[in-house]
């Protein structure tokens, strides 16, 4: 058994020579991957790029290159092992980082140290005191609601192919418990010391959890720098909103209907919620002018308990209040428990068929690239030049997507994540993953809006799978035709009726004698 | 392979074996002399990329109309070709604004027939004959005729950039598409088909992968698609063409770049996209290597000793040091074909036919030995307008400023103009002109480029050794001179270029700094490294 620990060790530096004795042991791992009997076994532990570059370093032989073409499919193509090969391949970096999560916070919060804090005479002390924000987040961390929406964030970023370390989870926690959006602390990071200061300038808010959990207490560069924050700041916690929410933050408290959620989700908190600055500011801002300069605190004020509403509303009242309607993915939360856990291997569920329609519908719009409002029949539409033209006119076929004929239209696990599989013949079927940004925007070119933000790159990936569709509809084609067919020009001319349901007429030629 | 180039001697003093023999004096008319023609060839122009593919393509379709493609007759004329006109099917598409408002008449379809073909009767221009009725008896109703008229007008190609009718061009689903260019008289001009088209016909003719390239080629001007085929409906009968073309020039039997453009091609064609994707591609690559094969060869001419380099910046937010640096190489670059026009003229002056002249007895017979050395080596007849002194070298200074002047209205151009047609040259975000290549440039250099993946640092590498482009801090170390680089801007250059790939799915992102390029059309992934 042979453990090799740290692989860039064995890597010579630039322009020196291997030694014989790493060269040789690399070399025989290599050759070993294929053979079938071999006494020797490795554990190796690599970077990603370390593993490509310390194969490309090695003197090439045929064993070498192909270890290294199979490392670089393994690693691009996200597979654990591949048939004959004598290798397990674990890419630690797509791991589920929900799972690590819960490990992680639980190892956080259970970390013995915090007793020596919270626990006797310093229990009682400024730094870690019943007023102390430091405490106080480290409470709310413990919530299950909370650690459930933080879960739930990580989990779509799996779902997105953003994939996060378990260091910068581990940053996460202690950002949370100890961030501060203030200036007055280094790095935005309060220590027990600094604890007593911000008591007492009534600053504790800038510490508030919500907002630590996805980085707003820092820079922005600084944000952006640290890839798990990045990622959380695409969800725009803060700066997504309904009227309905903003209408409870600002004029909650005089409003007969809205105030029960004003005191439950804001006067009740008198830690992080309608403090007294929080109502000056409020005050301020009704009563002011729009131009007001003095309303962009109270703004700043807005982003910071939008999200604190984010964390705090709890499931039953989620659909209600529109919860995910505070990320600018409107359709995350019905994504994670209508599709993902519902279709996910340990459940085998079925997805809703409305649910089901709304992407067919989607997915015909970008297809064709009209306003459609069938979702019964997903609809394959070509233009004459390019297939990534915007609009097509000429009708091509369309897919039942109730089972029919062999054709159907379903949401299936494939591989690590949800797809829409169109299945066109027992032989034939094509599989569109379904992220969260394409689930996202499909589900919202069904109701009728294009989001620009991030349309530009699903666009090109629906239609990438339009001309897959294209192919195998080909495909199918070939395999239905029938020997001796006479040939026959003809078009399809695709419109849409007035109830936006696509119709179709074949255009017959007749051709010249002479061709 | 860098495209490193062998020195190449001047025509008119060697008869190398890499050289095609000028053509005799005469065939050009309206010129004042033949000077650039001699260096890039008759000639090269910043046409569009468009109108240069489908002129390229005007060729190719009479060669395999021949049996014949992409095969170079040993002897001059080097390229002679019966372009089709089809006059029939141009009159049907684009001199033709009726069909339109006759479909929205809604009348009945032998009505419709009847009011459209009276109208061609009297309208229709440059056909023997007006009789379009052949075309009732090929449609069911004259709104479905209407219908598939109109897919194909949505289908031009640079449909803004010209007015006249004769000057709409078809996108090219087949050789039944393609037809040459003609002013309104029905004749042709040089406005749009500015022969540099025909330049890039013999280019690939005289390319390493010509041979490779001809099956690929052939399959797309067959045509074996309905829209190609609904164009021999649209016609009455086969045309018949005879009228010629010729005298386009390409002086050098072979070149580097020119295998560049076969192998790009080939490696477009090889992709398999569906439908006619591949073209844009095909458009793209062959204007950038008309583009480098003008600089390439102006660098052989004022001996440059370093590389040709284009370094490039990934669109940033705020000014950089890479923005600054490509602002000031584009400049160099933009300054190369008018160096190596100069260059011309000043191995004409140092040529033993111009010293000889230079030792004739009288300044008179001086005067016009030189004239004569000009005559014979520019075509440079008509020096009418001249009216300075007898001295050669105010001569020679007077031809100077008249072939810069020349050279900037048309040659002096292509860099320019085809690098920002191609999306290699841009001024977002300044007043300059600098390299920043487009999202769609990166697209069709990845797609004949990457057979399927590659890692992100060689990727950059194959750029810089094909095209001489610069993205990285690693090729920049090689152009830049040590104490002027600083390898951080490039890097995060780079870093830019890598997220854009990434949110265009052309890039696959391991950790610790390991990425991939792919190519989505890319062969399977059993490939090979």
């Amino acid at each position: 058994m042979h453990v090799i620990r740290d692989l860039s060790a064995w890597v010579p530096p630039q322009g020196a020579e291997w030694e014989p004795e790493a060269r040789n042991l690399l070399e025989q791992f290599s050759s070993s991957l294929y053979s079938a009997q071999t006494s020797d076994y490795f554990l190796i532990a690599a970077n990603d790029g370390q593993l490509i570059e310390t194969w490309r370093r090695l003197p090439d032989s045929p064993a070498v290159s192909q270890a290294r073409i199979l490392f670089e499919q393994l690693l691009v193509e996200d597979q654990e092992d591949q048939p004959g090969v004598a290798l397990r391949f674990f890419n630690l970096s797509r791991g589920s980082s929900a799972q690590l999560f819960d490990f992680a916070v639980d190892a956080f919060l259970s970390h013995p140290g915090w007793k020596l804090c919270f626990e006797g005479e310093n229990g009682e002390s400024m730094a870690f005191g019943p007023q102390s924000p430091i405490r106080r987040n480290y409470e709310l961390l413990q919530t299950p609601l909370l650690q459930q929406r933080l879960r739930d964030l990580l989990e779509l970023c799996d779902y997105n192919d953003l994939h996060i370390p378990i260091r910068e989870i581990l940053a996460l926690l202690v950002n949370a418990v100890l961030g501060h959006s203030g200036n007055t602390c280094k790095d935005h990071i309060m220590v027990p010391a600094d604890v007593t200061r911000i008591i007492a300038e009534g600053s504790v808010a800038k510490a508030s959890i919500y907002n630590n959990l996805i980085g707003g207490n820092l820079r922005e560069s600084r944000r952006e720098s640290i890839g798990v924050f990045n990622y959380l700041d695409r969800f725009r916690l803060g700066h997504e909103t309904t009227n309905r929410i903003d209408s409870i933050l600002i004029f909650g408290e005089a409003d007969e209907a809205l105030q029960p959620y004003y005191d439950q989700y804001l006067g009740s908190d008198t830690f992080y919620g309608a403090d007294a600055s929080y109502r000056k500011a409020q005050s301020d801002y009704v009563e002011s002018a729009d131009e007001d300069l003095s309303n962009s605190r109270f703004l700043e004020m807005l982003v910071v308990q939008r999200r604190a509403l984010f964390f705090k509303i709890p499931a039953n009242e989620a659909a209600d209040l529109h919860l995910w309607d505070l990320t600018v993915f409107r359709f995350a939360g019905e994504y994670l428990e209508k599709v993902v856990r519902t279709v996910h291997p340990t459940i085998k569920g079925r997805v809703d068929r409305h649910i089901v329609s709304r992407l067919v519908r989607g997915l015909n719009r970008v297809i064709v690239g009209m306003l459609i409002n069938d979702d019964r029949k997903l609809c394959l539409g070509t233009s004459l030049q390019s297939t990534g033209a915007k609009v097509s006119r000429i009708y091509e076929d369309s897919i039942s997507v109730v089972p029919s004929k062999g054709e159907r239209v379903e949401i299936v696990w494939h591989g690590n994540k949800p797809a829409l599989q169109v299945t066109l013949s027992e032989q034939i079927s094509e599989v569109f993953p379904l992220n969260l940004v394409r689930y996202e925007f499909l589900s919202r070119v069904a109701e009728g809006a294009l989001p620009s933000s991030f349309s530009k790159e699903c666009y090109e990936d629906v239609l990438s799978f339009k001309s897959r569709l294209l192919t195998a509809l080909k495909k199918r084609r070939k395999a239905e035709a029938v020997e001796g067919d006479e040939f026959i020009l003809s078009f399809q001319r695709l419109r849409l009726d007035e109830n936006g349901n696509p119709e179709h007429r074949t255009i017959q030629l007749n051709l010249p004698a002479t061709t | 392979m860098p495209l490193m180039l062998m020195p190449m001697p001047l025509p008119f003093l060697s008869d190398s074996d890499l050289l095609v023999a000028r053509p005799p004096k005469g065939h050009y008319t309206r010129m004042l002399f033949w000077l650039d023609e001699q260096i890039w060839g008759h000639r090269v122009y910043p046409q569009t990329p468009w109108l240069m593919f489908l002129e390229c393509l005007t060729v190719a379709e009479y060669f395999f109309r021949e049996g014949s493609l992409l095969q170079e007759p040993d002897s001059y004329p080097a390229l002679v070709y019966q372009p089709r006109r089809r006059m029939r099917l141009r009159n049907i598409l684009w001199n033709n604004e009726l069909i339109k408002s006759l479909e929205d008449e809604k009348l009945d379809s032998n009505t419709t027939w009847n009011k459209w073909l009276d109208w061609m009767k009297e309208n229709a221009m440059h056909v023997t004959d007006t009789d379009f009725s052949y075309l009732k008896g090929r449609f069911e109703r004259f709104s479905d005729f209407a219908f598939l008229v109109g897919m194909l007008r949505d289908a031009s190609v640079e449909s803004e950039s010209n007015k006249r009718w004769t000057s709409r061009f078809l996108f090219p689903f087949g050789a039944n598409a393609i037809y040459e260019d003609q002013d309104l008289k029905g004749d042709r001009d040089f406005n749009n088909f500015t022969r540099t088209g025909e330049l890039l016909y013999l280019m690939l003719c005289r390319s390493a992968a010509a041979d490779s390239l001809r099956p690929y080629l052939h399959d797309f001007l067959k045509g074996d698609n309905e829209w190609n085929q609904l164009l021999t409906v649209l016609e009455r009968e086969p045309e018949k063409g005879d009228e010629e073309r010729k005298h386009s020039y390409l002086p050098y039997k072979q070149h580097p770049c020119f295998d560049a453009l076969g192998q790009d091609w080939l490696n477009l064609f090889q992709l398999g996209l569906p439908n006619f994707d591949v073209l844009n591609h095909l458009v793209t690559l062959g204007a950038f290597h008309v583009l480098l094969y003008q600089l390439h060869v102006a660098a052989e001419w004022t001996g440059k000793a370093e590389p040709l380099t284009f370094l490039c910046e990934v669109v940033a937010p705020k000014k950089t040091l890479v923005r600054e640096v490509s602002i000031i190489n584009f400049q160099e670059n933009n300054g190369l074909s008018g160096d190596a026009v100069q260059a011309y003229i000043t191995r004409i002056q140092q040529s033993d036919a111009w010293q000889q002249a230079l030792q004739l007895l009288t300044p008179a017979d001086v005067f016009d030995g030189c004239q004569q050395v000009l005559q014979k080596e520019i075509w440079w007849d008509d020096a009418a307008d001249y009216d300075r002194s007898h001295d050669p070298d105010e001569l020679l200074d007077y031809l100077r400023e008249k072939a810069q002047v020349r050279h900037q209205q048309h040659a002096g151009e292509v860099h320019r103009t085809l690098g920002r047609l191609i999306g290699l040259v841009s001024r977002r975000g300044t007043n300059k002109y600098r390299y920043a290549p487009t999202d769609g440039l990166l697209k069709t250099l990845i797609f004949a480029n990457v057979p399927h993946r590659m890692e992100l640092k060689e990727f950059f590498q194959v750029l810089y050794s094909r095209y001489g482009l610069v993205f990285s801090e690693r090729e920049a170390s090689l152009v830049i001179a040590e104490e002027e680089y600083d390898p951080k801007p490039f890097a995060a250059n780079a870093a830019r270029l890598e997220s854009r790939l990434n949110s265009l799915g052309l890039l696959r992102r391991l950790s610790d700094g390991c990425a991939y390029v792919i190519n989505p059309n890319g062969q399977s992934s059993q490939g090979h490294a």
